[in-house]
């Protein structure tokens, strides 16, 4: 028994924007961008909570964790707690503490790194979703996406060194005022950052680990620019590849998810007995060391979801997803989602948690009601809970419906058939279906559970979350 | 000491209907007053016999507005009792089940059915939607109508084996008798023929809908007045079209919730069929109504309910749709008047409007559609969507 980090999980959206085609795009404009690789592009209906809880949820078995802990940059509501809403989303218990972590990337390394120190069983995730103006290196650079570690005795990487120093030094920011991130000279950024942090910092690290920068094997080192850990390196002697350098050429820049997201991808391609770097970047930096015991499970899932998805290749569309655009939808665009506390409150716990009913008799239902829709059943009677978010579904009917707005058409909508989890049948449920494959939705085809946006109120800045349908697996990402 | 139904217990005496359409010249008061001048007219009495009434209008906010008070002002009804009902598609014949069953039960003589609806003034050509924040907006998804009814193709081309062309054919079918009716319609919203190709061709709407295969919606009023057989006979009417059975059947969230249901029929439509059929003392749907006017919201939507009603064998519709079993000159000619898809949609009216067209031809009045063979009817009206709805049959014939 070795606390430590146990186990790791990551996500990203299905789509992967071409770089290239969005370069070409934007060729005119003599614009400096990245042109290479790809960049993961949520949904419309996706933000860091859901992608946070998508990162978290193979990672709440076992005992429940002390905490659930939330880092984001780009959270989307700032007086309420995104942790909390995931624990709902998670289904645990509210005797778990949440809190949020923001306003700065290396929030995610950080918590991680308290976790560690402190000894607790806590869940980490770390999500961004960051708005971006079109036009800039951030909107081809960053991507959407989001990781997640959960600490505890059973460690399959022990922290054995850290150090941390804080710098307000401004690579970029966002503000109040300025909701796009504004970046400076990026060889100011990078010669500075390199002299005063990443080497004072890993050496530290690596010092208080009892080792030299040298017998590091892999590195996940997040950088505020291109090229920052390679100077670094050069400088520590190290010669271990930077995996979040991979991520950012394959995905984009995660923000506060990118270094445990690298961590997934370093310890994934670690063996027992080597040591391992992740290091957070900004307002100054985390530097933490493992020394991995054995594989984690969801680290292997973390390198095959960079393998996986869809390429983007339409440069407008992205722009719609990623808001950068407001195209004119009509009117049937002209409806107000409001949502109401009081109901949240009463079934919104079900809701997010896509909690259904047991009657009886064994059949399962969602929503639950009060009369069970068994018809066997005529009697009033309390329903046991029972969690859909976590069962595969088969989908009875479907379709493609191209008048209903949605801000990325067509909107997939059926009933979906749960499969009998006890002695009755399983639930029924009207459902959206989302990460669409190329040829649609059929009927009889499994589906299993995401967290997504169920409807937002742009004028009240408000959301609601609810649970949707999609393919079982995705395909992998075409590299031609 | 069991019910007997409403079979001959209540009397139509007199119909109204407007022209539907994009009726940019009249507002629901309007539409309202033509429907109820017309139908006032037809039955020969005054207004002042009238002495209850009740107004379907199923989509209150958009420009008819809710309780009794609409239709009191747009009629200046005088101090009647005004009941508003609203069943989503199925209000029309709400409505008129509620005046017959008032003059049914005795209390009162003559009432007044209405319906109306008038949406064209928010400008696009489908159903707003609308959210409170209420519980089924934390998860239901909000599917379009075409969207719902869409869904019926899939799942009835799964249970019968049929090939998605096949049924596309059936359906496009479907769309293209309708609008051959439609054309001779002079009240009717779409009034042109189309050929099949074209609507083969037409795009999507929601898979495997097409532009053909939607009705759309329109501005429109129809009404009756009800009374009893012998009041009937005292104003003239020798020989009256009757009610022979008006039945209703509303899901109870079984199709949505409880695995059982496999999504290629309509659960109510069969239910307020087998019970209207009962009613009515008809025992050979096939051989003995010479009519229907059901509700056609989409080409897929009729042929389900061809075998929800009993009319086609199971999965026998589509080869009879293609037979021309439902076509003008068919065994059982469907949509007479063109349907839903021709006729036009205003949501509240429409179950006043196929009961408006069955009464015409009852009574050998409708023109170039007139059928040779007109002695019983059937109205179907289905509101919600295939999962979630609410189904209503109606059968008129003549009391003699």
């Amino acid at each position: 028994m070795t606390f430590g980090l146990a186990d790791m999980g990551g996500y990203l959206p299905l789509l992967r924007l071409d770089r290239r085609a969005a370069a070409r795009e934007l060729a005119w404009t003599g614009l400096p961008m990245p042109r290479s690789g790809w960049r993961a592009v949520a949904s419309w209906d996706e933000d860091p909570l859901t992608l946070a809880v998508e990162a978290a949820r193979g990672l709440c078995g076992g005992d429940v964790p002390i905490s659930l802990r939330f880092a984001s940059t780009s959270a989307y509501f700032t007086d309420r707690a995104q942790s909390a809403m995931a624990l709902d989303a998670l289904a645990l218990p509210r005797s778990v503490r949440t809190s949020d972590f923001a306003n700065t990337r290396r929030a995610g390394v950080s918590a991680l790194g308290d976790a560690l120190l402190g000894q607790r069983d806590e869940i980490i995730m770390a999500a961004e979703k960051r708005p971006t103006q079109p036009g800039s290196a951030a909107q081809l650079a960053f991507g959407d996406g989001a990781a997640a570690v959960r600490t505890g005795p059973d460690g399959v990487a022990r922290l054995v060194g850290h150090a941390s120093l804080s710098h307000d030094l401004i690579d970029r920011y966002t503000s109040r005022d300025h909701r796009f991130s504004y970046a400076y000279e990026e060889r100011f950024v990078r010669e500075v950052s390199v002299a005063q942090m990443y080497i004072p910092a890993v050496r530290a690290a690596c010092e208080s680990a009892g080792i030299t920068p040298m017998q590091l094997s892999h590195v996940a080192c997040a950088e505020p620019v291109s090229g920052t850990w390679r100077a670094a390196a050069k400088a520590l002697g190290c010669t271990a590849s930077n995996t979040c350098e991979t991520l950012t050429e394959l995905a984009g820049d995660l923000g506060a998810a990118h270094p445990l997201f690298g961590l997934g991808l370093a310890l994934a391609a670690a063996q027992p007995g080597d040591f391992v770097l992740v290091a957070g970047f900004g307002s100054g930096i985390d530097t933490l060391v493992f020394e991995m015991l054995a594989p984690a499970p969801g680290c292997a899932a973390m390198v095959a979801a960079l393998a996986e998805g869809q390429v983007l290749s339409s440069y407008s569309r992205f722009l719609n997803l990623a808001e950068s655009i407001a195209l004119d939808w009509g009117m049937r665009a002209e409806f107000e989602q409001k949502a109401q506390a009081t109901v949240l409150e009463r079934i919104g716990r079900d809701m997010i948690g896509f909690i259904g009913g047991r009657d009886s008799l064994g059949t399962v239902q969602f929503p639950k009601s009060a009369m069970p829709v068994n018809p066997a059943l005529a009697q009033p009677e309390m329903l046991d809970d029972v969690r859909l978010a976590d069962l595969e579904a088969t989908i009875v009917s479907v379709t493609a419906d191209r008048l209903n707005f949605t801000p990325d058409p067509p909107f997939d909508f059926g009933l979906v058939q749960f499969a009998a989890a006890g002695p009755g049948g399983g639930a029924r449920v009207l459902m959206e279906m989302v990460d669409r494959p190329p040829q649609g939705f059929a009927v009889g085809q499994p589906v299993r559970m995401r967290l997504r946006i169920k409807s937002q109120n742009v004028r009240l800045g408000f959301r609601t979350y609810f649970w949707k349908a999609a393919p079982l697996a995705r395909p992998l990402l075409e590299t031609a | 000491m069991m019910a007997t139904g409403i079979r001959d217990k209540v009397a139509i005496i007199g119909m109204g209907c407007t022209r539907f359409g994009e009726r940019w010249d009249v507002g629901a008061d309007g539409l309202m007053v033509e429907a109820y001048i017309e139908a006032l007219a037809d039955a020969g009495i005054e207004r002042a016999r009238i002495e209850a009434v009740w107004v379907g209008n199923a989509l209150d906010d958009i420009n008819v507005g809710n309780s009794a008070l609409p239709a009191a002002h747009a009629l200046r009804l005088e101090r009647v009792p005004v009941t508003r009902v609203e069943n989503m598609c199925a209000t029309g014949t709400e409505a008129l089940r509620g005046a017959a069953y008032a003059v049914a039960s005795g209390a009162i003589d003559v009432a007044l059915a209405i319906g109306v609806e008038k949406l064209k003034d928010t400008g696009y050509g489908g159903l707003p939607l609308r959210t409170k924040g209420v519980q089924n907006d934390l998860w239901m998804p909000y599917g379009s109508a075409p969207g719902t009814f869409a869904q019926l193709a899939g799942a009835y081309a799964a249970r019968h084996g049929i090939a998605p062309a096949d049924l596309k054919r059936a359906m496009a079918h479907v769309s293209w008798k309708s609008h051959q009716n439609g054309a001779l319609s002079p009240k009717a919203h779409l009034r042109n023929a189309v050929d099949m190709d074209k609507i083969l061709a037409a795009p999507l709407i929601a898979d495997p809908l097409g532009l053909f295969d939607c009705c759309g919606v329109s501005d429109g009023a129809a009404a009756a007045i009800v009374t009893t057989p012998e009041i009937a006979r005292a104003l003239g009417k020798v020989n009256p079209v009757t009610i022979k059975a008006i039945q209703l059947s509303a899901s109870n969230g079984w199709e949505m919730q409880f695995g059982a249901w496999d999504g290629a029929s309509v659960p109510n439509t069969r239910a307020a069929a087998a019970r209207a059929y009962a009613e009515a003392g008809i025992a050979d749907p096939c051989g003995q109504i010479d009519l229907t006017e059901v509700h056609d919201c989409f080409s897929i939507t009729e042929l389900v309910i061809m075998e929800d009603l009993s009319l086609s064998d199971e999965g026998r519709a589509p080869t009879d749709i293609l037979d021309g079993r439902y076509d003008r000159d068919g065994a059982i000619p469907c949509q007479l008047d063109g349907g839903l898809k021709c006729f036009g949609h205003p949501v509240g009216a429409s179950g006043l409007r196929m009961a408006y067209e069955v009464y015409n031809q009852l009574q050998g009045r409708a023109g170039e559609r007139q059928r040779a063979k007109a002695d019983l009817g059937l109205t179907h009206n289905l509101g919600g969507s295939p999962f979630n709805s609410v189904a209503a049959v109606a059968i008129l014939g003549r009391l003699n």
